[in-house]
């Protein structure tokens, strides 16, 4: 099971398994994707004019893709810190919130890319949309909804998400005091896309 | 002797007021649904950008869920240009279109 508890600089989230660490370490690879199906979604077409559209993106694009970088230098940095818990096959990130905004941005880009890579549709995202699945989509779903759940932590939207306790206290063995969030194989919807 | 220039002064004038007009025609800043962001980050992408309070925002969010887009912003091309850059730092899709003129 994987939980989230605040800490005084972020949130730390636990119990991360290997499909869970996998995922976020596919991030990176996933924004600075060159295929065409990425970059289109996350540089998308601004202007109806050729002209206009063509000025846009020597101007613009550049910017964005160094943003999109920087950004992702964050999010590997916290990654390279993410640490294995003794005798059990579980991790834990710390994602700092001054490195907030990069992670929510990164991950709305991953899962923006998982969803174009996989040939995916807003019906796979809906409760039953698992009967339409592939394999392979079934398990692009659960990463962009398992990086969804990471963005609800990030944007404090995890109920009863209490404070870590000090350490001092004695009763951060079981971590017991943050939120717990079931992340099994198909999540059951509980996270609001756009549409 | 008075006449003709004030025939010209009049011309001229005319040709300016036509081309301020086309000048200030305002740009639209469009956001587009997709079915993967989810809509508390849209929400917040637009406090965060445009100062919005959070009625707003969430007014606009919804619009955007509901009719499959949403002018979130109108005004200077410049000023939209550079809302919509910010936007799109953020992967909300976003386009810019300029307002019709009447």
């Amino acid at each position: 099971m994987m939980w989230a508890a605040r800490a005084d600089d972020g949130y730390l989230v636990g119990g991360l398994t290997r499909d869970c660490l996998e995922t976020l370490r596919g991030v990176p690879m996933l924004v600075e994707s060159s295929d065409p199906r990425v970059r289109e979604r996350l540089l998308p077409d601004t202007y109806d004019s050729a002209e206009d559209e063509q000025q846009w993106r020597e101007h613009s694009t550049p910017e964005l893709e160094r943003l999109f970088m920087s950004r992702l230098q964050i999010v590997r940095k916290d990654l390279a810190a993410v640490r294995k818990l003794e005798a059990i096959d579980l991790w834990v990130l710390l994602l700092p919130d001054t490195h907030a905004n990069a992670w929510l941005a990164s991950l709305n880009a991953a899962r923006l890319a998982l969803f174009v890579l996989n040939d995916l549709d807003a019906r796979h995202l809906e409760r039953d949309g698992d009967s339409l699945c592939t394999d392979k989509q079934r398990e692009a779903v659960w990463r962009i909804q398992f990086l969804a759940e990471i963005q609800c932590i990030l944007m404090g939207e995890m109920e009863s998400m209490d404070d870590l306790g000090d350490p001092e206290d004695g009763d951060d063995e079981e971590h017991g005091k943050g939120a717990d969030i079931d992340h099994g194989p198909m999540h059951d919807g509980p996270i609001p896309p756009l549409s | 002797m008075t006449v003709l220039p004030r025939a010209a002064t009049k011309e001229k004038t005319k040709t300016e007021t036509r081309t301020k007009t086309a000048v200030a025609r305002p740009w639209n800043v469009i956001v587009h649904d997709d079915p993967v962001t989810l809509m508390t980050y849209v929400t917040r992408v637009f406090i965060q950008v445009f100062g919005y309070p959070d009625s707003k925002a969430q007014r606009l969010m919804m619009e955007v869920h509901r009719e499959g887009r949403s002018i979130v912003w109108t005004g200077g091309r410049e000023q939209a240009e550079v809302y919509a850059q910010k936007l799109q730092a953020h992967h909300l899709k976003t386009s810019l279109e300029q307002v019709d003129a009447e």
